[in-house]
């Protein structure tokens, strides 16, 4: 198996060279035959790799120590659904699976467009299959997954133990499937300016692709926040470590792209930005596995030091310095007869908006490699923390909120003053009402007051929007409100579907500023039998237990809590050993609510267990962050649904009701692949 | 083209405020990353200032009090090249006296583990902490989000 998943590897190689050089003769000579000789390459290329994943985890589900990947990150004993996700556990698996999630990308990519995009589509696809070349260039020379070890061990190292974890499990592949999908737009943005077709089809073609990547890197990004809170121990979900950044930053960009080409395909506008723009976030990707993989911004949680980071800077350097250079060279052709008219405009508030997330990444990026930008500029490294990130992304936060309840209540072109009353008297009452009811809740905190008047204009905002939708149809169509709802949000799924976001955006931000704010946080060492009291909480330590198992010890501590005098909950913080890796770990226990998180730690052991330290957190509201996340993905899904139900459902309301005023243009009828 | 200007004035406007954030929250949030010998050489000049110090905890020098949640040891420079090999000399010169109060101690924290310690050095060469976080010694660390492969202590 090894020989054939090398094999595989080398000739998918040769295919994305073949794909590329047949490509490019076959746009430029307007030739079909070439360009669907390199179609074909890109899927060989695609079975390729998918043996050479089903090579490795053959390898890994058979325990074949043999394979020196195997060996490093699996043991007989590892269940089975972790030798499974051992695949991106590592790093030459982890480079795989991105190659492989590449090629399927490419080969939908390719499929999608065998017909569609003729000028287009045969440069997007031999970028594609330049970037297949790098990570199998990678793959093939420099990290190869099917090494030999020279003397087969009898038992493999096993997988990290902070990685035997279900969100662990699924963090991975949500944020490479964020990550390596947004190489897809980019492909056919780097197209657009190879080609010189520079009008908004490529991002038409693409946009699909970019709310799928921006999905799976929002999942990506919640999933790893939850694997913090619910593993490491430390009471947060977020701490603005450079991997966390890394991630972030994507999104943060994906964010404004996708809400910049809503003025392209508009208004025409913003040609230029929203090309740099899918550049950056592709570019980002690039440099958060670099930064990941080189060792060249030091932690503490100490990252896999490896030879990598040069090919990956390498890499990073050529593809921003040829994109760069197309995007001067076309920038001539790339002006916009179009201008903007007025600061009361949709686009904007929408320009604005972006500005402010770039502001965010760009922030996120300086704290990151500031410590390298200080020890090169002035010998000595200077380290910003978690402080830093929250003092500058705090106000741009509010500010990006405001954004957002302004953004979709204005008109495109201009809105005349004299509107603005009656537009956003609801919404501001809300807002101060909301405001007023915190205060009066004894809560004189600046920023929590004018985040929470915000969350709720924000919400009045939406609601207003809804109310306009249901009572039009209600008026034209005579439907009930809730059928009217329904309609509404299915007729205009990337409409509604973006509120539903929106949404989703201010509950988790209520989650983060209740956690942030309102934490509560109590170290105590007590005694077997004494107890501790935690906000409205007493905490009685009861004893420990021990369960010894060949794999690993654990000490579990139970602790009784009670409010108020009756008994609402056992729980049982345990600190565990794992004996192979001869590695502690804890393991937490949280009792949620919506109004707060109870969260208990076993910090400590004195005495043989006769007495213990505790680390309580009291968390109010991060319930709501993992709910906001929810919502931001069901929103997503809405945005995304296919328009087939949207034409059925126009269909159906033609049938059910003859001779009712035709709906206007669903705005989601625009494009898409 | 007095729009334009418009716009850019107020794009101009987010950017300089994007600075003024992130100039001002360096000012007030910067802490000096050094190892113990480069604390050792500028002493003077630092006391005072945040800082975090790597370094590694003096064999026996450990204090654990889990009543009152402090502990207290010295923290010596790592030595270059071969770690395990040459045990840190008892007379090495270099030295600083270190005290965590509220904290529990760090899960892999022990004797001659590498550590990072947060806080700030007063004038006598001792550091009050806020916070001690060990490095993992492990041979895999995990490339992943937070990996807090010190366990607890990470934040």
């Amino acid at each position: 198996m090894p020989e054939l998943g090398r094999l595989a590897l080398a000739i998918a190689l040769l295919l994305a060279i073949y794909s590329i050089i047949s490509n490019v003769i076959g746009a430029r000579r307007g030739s079909p035959e070439f360009i669907a000789s390199a179609r074909h390459a890109l899927w060989a290329m695609c079975a390729m790799v998918t043996i050479a994943v089903a090579a490795l985890w053959t390898g890994l589900l058979t325990s074949d120590f043999s394979l020196e990947y195997v060996a490093s990150y699996t043991s007989t004993t590892l269940p089975t659904v972790y030798k499974i996700t051992s695949l991106w556990g590592g790093q030459q698996g982890s480079l795989l699976f991105w190659t492989w999630l590449l090629s399927i990308f490419t080969s939908i990519a390719a499929f999608q467009n065998r017909r569609r995009n003729p000028n287009l589509a045969p440069y997007a696809m031999a970028v594609l299959a330049g970037v297949a070349i790098f990570f199998l260039f990678m793959l093939n020379f420099i990290t190869r997954p099917f090494d030999l070890l020279p003397v087969i061990p009898a038992q493999g190292t096993d997988l990290n133990p902070l990685l035997q974890n279900y969100w662990m499990a699924i963090h991975p592949p949500s944020l490479y499937t964020g990550y390596v999908s947004s190489t897809v737009p980019f492909a056919f943005g780097a197209a657009a300016l190879i080609s010189g077709k520079l009008d908004d089809s490529w991002i038409r073609s693409t946009r699909r692709w970019a709310i799928f990547s921006w999905l799976f890197l929002t999942l990506g990004n919640m999933f790893g926040a939850r694997w913090a809170y619910e593993v490491l121990g430390w009471g947060g979900y977020w701490a603005w470590d450079p991997v966390e950044n890394a991630a972030f930053m994507p999104w943060l960009v994906m964010t404004a792209y996708l809400h910049s080409v809503m003025i392209q395909e508009r208004k025409d506008m913003l040609r230029v930005w929203n090309l740099a723009l899918i550049g950056l976030a592709f570019c980002l990707t690039i440099f958060g596995t670099f930064i990941t993989r080189s060792g060249v911004i030091s932690s503490v949680h100490s990252f896999t030091q490896s030879g990598l980071g040069p090919y990956f800077l390498t890499f990073l350097i050529i593809v921003a310095v040829a994109y760069t250079g197309l995007l001067i060279f076309r920038s001539g052709e790339l002006r916009s007869p179009a201008e903007f008219e007025s600061y009361l405009s949709r686009e904007a508030a929408f320009l604005f908006n972006n500005l402010v997330l770039i502001g965010i990444a760009f922030a996120v990026f300086w704290g990151t490699i500031f410590p390298v930008l200080s020890e090169a500029v002035r010998g000595v490294k200077i380290t910003v923390g978690p402080p830093f990130f929250n003092r500058v992304n705090g106000p741009l936060a509010l500010a990006l909120i405001f954004l957002m309840g302004v953004g979709p209540l204005i008109a495109w072109r201009r809105t005349s003053a004299k509107t603005l009353p009656r537009i956003f008297a609801a919404p501001v009452l809300l807002g101060v009402a909301a405001g007023l009811v915190v205060y009066t809740a004894g809560i004189r905190t600046w920023y929590v007051l004018v985040a929470m008047s915000l969350v709720a204009f924000v919400a009045g905002t939406v609601i207003v929007e809804f109310r306009r939708g249901v009572v039009a149809r209600r008026h034209m169509v005579r439907e009930t409100t809730p059928r009217a709802l329904v309609n509404l949000v299915a007729k205009n799924n990337r409409r509604y579907g973006g509120y539903i976001i929106h949404i989703g955006v201010i509950i988790a931000f209520v989650g983060i500023v209740g956690s942030s704010f309102f934490k509560t946080e109590v170290k105590k060492s007590v005694h077997e039998g004494q107890s501790f009291t935690v906000g409205a909480y007493n905490l009685r330590y009861l004893g420990l237990s021990e369960t010894d198992t060949p794999h690993m010890e654990s000490t579990t501590a139970h602790v009784e809590v009670t409010r108020r005098g009756s008994e609402i909950a056992l729980m049982s913080p345990a600190r565990l050993f794992f004996k192979r890796e001869q590695q502690p770990a804890t393991r937490v226990a949280i009792r949620s609510t919506p109004a707060a998180d109870l969260y208990v730690v076993l910090a400590g052991l004195d005495d043989n267990g006769a007495s213990a330290t505790f680390e309580v957190f009291l968390t109010p509201l991060v319930f709501w962050l993992w709910a906001g996340g929810l919502m931001m993905v069901l929103g997503t899904v809405v945005v995304m649904w296919p328009n087939v139900r949207e034409r059925a459902a126009i269909a159906q309301a033609v049938r059910g009701a003859a001779g009712e005023i035709e709906e206007k243009a669903p705005e989601s009828a625009a494009g898409g692949s | 083209m007095r729009f334009r200007l418009r716009f850019a004035v107020g794009a101009a406007l987010i950017a300089a405020a994007v600075v003024y954030l992130i100039t001002t929250a360096i000012r007030s949030t910067a802490e000096y990353y050094m190892t113990v010998a480069e604390v050792g050489a500028k002493q003077g000049s630092l006391i005072g200032q945040p800082l975090r110090v790597a370094g590694r905890v003096k064999p026996g020098s450990a204090v654990w009090d889990p009543e009152t949640l402090t502990l207290k040891f010295s923290i010596v420079p790592i030595p270059a090249a071969t770690p395990g090999i040459k045990p840190v000399a008892e007379s090495d010169p270099i030295s600083f006296a270190v005290t965590c109060v509220g904290q529990p101690k760090p899960d892999m924290f022990a004797d001659g583990r590498d550590v990072i310690v947060e806080g700030k050095l007063d004038s006598t060469g001792h550091i009050a902490a806020t916070q001690v976080l060990t490095s993992c010694p492990s041979k895999y660390k995990p490339a992943l989000p937070g990996s807090g492969a010190s366990g607890a202590g990470a934040k």
